[in-house]
């Protein structure tokens, strides 16, 4: 049984935030590049904000793509994104500077051979499966390598085999890499999955997505100061926090906004002497 | 802007279409041709498997009964929840009981990966239907067909009107065990043929293989998992569902998904080589 899922109208077209979201993510990645140019960590944090930039722009396309009520619920979409995403991810972390060029092509044939399988053999028959596929899994690698860069100071895993970074092959080789997949995929799929409905809008789920980015990028800080100086993680905890609290309290406001009345509940008092 | 249609829910069959099979042999055969051209035999043994494993994980998902939210207000049978949460949660206990078992050797890594699924669903099955009974108050009763296969109870009488039936009738619990262990399966030995690819490159330390062949596998597990259930759109009720012949499509996608992913998950050594040595002449 098919659940109806109604997605309000109006708001940025599709494509736009597509093309936001892609360059900006890129850019954001090669900023993180800066630490190996000039030889410090201080640029871990370019890493998560390319990721939060990725998601903003996945939970638009995860909202395309549910708005054809799939049946299987939303979470299965974040779930996928981040499984061809991962792969993706981990494969162009091998090609050094290329990484995310090779992790975005990569994941677009990953997840165009998905869009295909499921729309041709496994017949879904949605016209925007393919296309939001593809886009879903080129957000999940950009996500998950943006914020190993975060965690690890890098995303260029040669100088894993090179003798060179020790803390890269501690963060590979202690799974944080799962942890992270796990909180990318659940801020990609939330936003749209708690903001559907008939009242749905599109300021609002993103700032939800982006408000998810924030919080995924704590805990990461958190790890990165067993990877990373001191200094450069602290920089990292305090800008995901600021940048959490800011989209949080956005989030509130715009919930207010919509809200038809709310209530600004307080504890009720028990009467003197008992009711 | 409302839905705006949504997949066919015709009770039929739709058979894949012709350019879908056909990308799908032309994309499985590429695959193990550029595994055997990598890494020789060792490589198309090791994607042989991996598609296995995927076909195994997609296969297992049709056994689960998955009954959504229909379920969590009793008006449909099944654990309520989605597939892709429930096959995670099979396939991973799976893994770890897999992974923990792998240097004990090969069957009993894949013995260790079924049973850790099938016990994962065997617990899930029961505390549900333990909820429903005590907690909710509802027989078990399928709405799908008239008599359990196995036990022989009959269900009309149980149902209530205007549901599809609720609770976990005993097909649908065994349905559950055998889909947790097909995926813990599944899963297992998509991670087993990664490690020994991975473990066979001298540059790699024992606990990178691990995690890199660890998280490969859960990433391929989800793609075949989350196919799997696009296939059965959602809910299913075990292997008595008619939805259950559907599983043919569904062995054809992650057939296919997991050679794909695959093949990328084989080559990420030969690629870091590659591009190590370009990097050696460079310098030179």
């Amino acid at each position: 049984m098919a659940v109806k899922i109604e997605v309000g109208a109006g708001g940025v077209p599709h494509n736009q935030i597509l093309i936001y979201g892609l360059v900006g993510s890129l850019i954001l990645i090669y900023l993180t590049y800066l630490n190996s140019a000039t030889n410090t960590e201080y640029f871990a944090f370019f890493g998560g904000l390319a990721s939060v930039a990725a998601l903003v722009w996945g939970a638009d396309t995860i909202k395309h793509l549910c708005s054809y009520g799939l049946g299987t619920g939303v979470p299965s979409a974040g779930m996928i994104a981040l499984g061809s995403g991962v792969i993706a991810a981990l494969f162009g972390a091998m090609t050094g500077i290329f990484a995310p060029i090779v992790a975005i092509i990569v994941a677009a044939i990953i997840g165009a051979v998905s869009g295909l399988l499921a729309n041709h053999v496994v017949r879904m028959d949605i016209p925007v499966m393919i296309i939001s596929l593809t886009e879903l899994a080129v957000v999940g690698a950009i996500t998950v390598l943006g914020l190993i860069a975060m965690v690890g100071g890098t995303f260029d895993f040669q100088n894993l085999f090179g003798g060179g970074s020790v803390s890269l092959g501690l963060v590979i080789g202690s799974g944080v890499i799962a942890l992270i997949f796990m909180l990318a995929a659940i801020a990609i799929q939330h936003a749209f999955n708690a903001c559907l409905g008939p009242d749905e809008k599109q300021d609002r789920t993103l700032m939800l997505a982006a408000e998810c980015g924030f919080l995924s990028m704590i805990p990461i800080a958190v790890i990165s100061f067993a990877f990373i100086a001191f200094i450069p993680a602290l920089i990292s905890l305090v800008i995901s926090i600021v940048g959490w609290l800011y989209t949080y309290m956005r989030y509130i406001e715009l919930s207010k906004r919509d809200a038809y009345a709310w209530l600004d509940a307080k504890p009720i008092l028990e009467p003197k002497g008992g009711a | 802007m409302s839905a705006l249609g949504g997949p066919a829910q015709t009770a039929g069959f739709q058979p894949p279409t012709g350019m879908g099979i056909a990308v799908s042999i032309i994309l499985i055969i590429v695959a193990l041709a550029l595994a055997f051209f990598l890494i020789q035999m060792a490589g198309l043994l090791a994607l042989v498997g991996i598609v296995i494993g995927g076909v195994l994980i997609g296969f297992g998902v049709h056994f689960v009964p998955v009954g959504g939210a229909p379920a969590a207000m009793g008006q449909a049978p099944g654990i309520a929840t989605g597939v892709a949460m429930l096959a995670a949660g099979a396939g991973l206990a799976g893994l770890f009981g897999g992974a923990w078992a792998a240097p004990l050797g090969f069957p009993l890594a894949l013995a260790g990966g079924a049973i850790g699924g099938g016990l994962l669903m065997a617990i899930t099955c029961t505390m549900v239907n333990v909820i429903y009974i005590f907690g909710m108050g509802i027989p078990s009763a399928s709405g799908k067909v008239d008599k359990d296969p196995i036990t022989g109870d009959t269900f009309p009488e149980f149902k209530s009107q205007g549901t599809e039936g609720h609770g976990l009738p005993f097909i649908s619990w065994v349905g559950g065990v055998i889909g947790g262990a097909l995926g813990g399966l599944g899963g297992t030995l998509i991670y087993l043929e990664l490690l020994e690819v991975y473990q066979a490159q001298v540059l790699v330390s024992a606990s990178i293989a691990v995690s890199l062949a660890g998280v490969f596998a859960i990433g391929m597990f989800l793609m075949n998992a989350v196919l799997a259930a696009y296939n059965i759109t959602g809910t299913i009720e075990g292997p008595h569902d008619p939805k259950f012949k559907r599983f043919p499509r569904a062995i054809i996608a992650s057939a296919t998904a997991s050679a794909v992913a695959g093949i990328f998950a084989i080559a990420l050594f030969e690629v870091l080589m590659v591009f190590i040595e370009s990097n050696l002449m460079g310098a030179l």
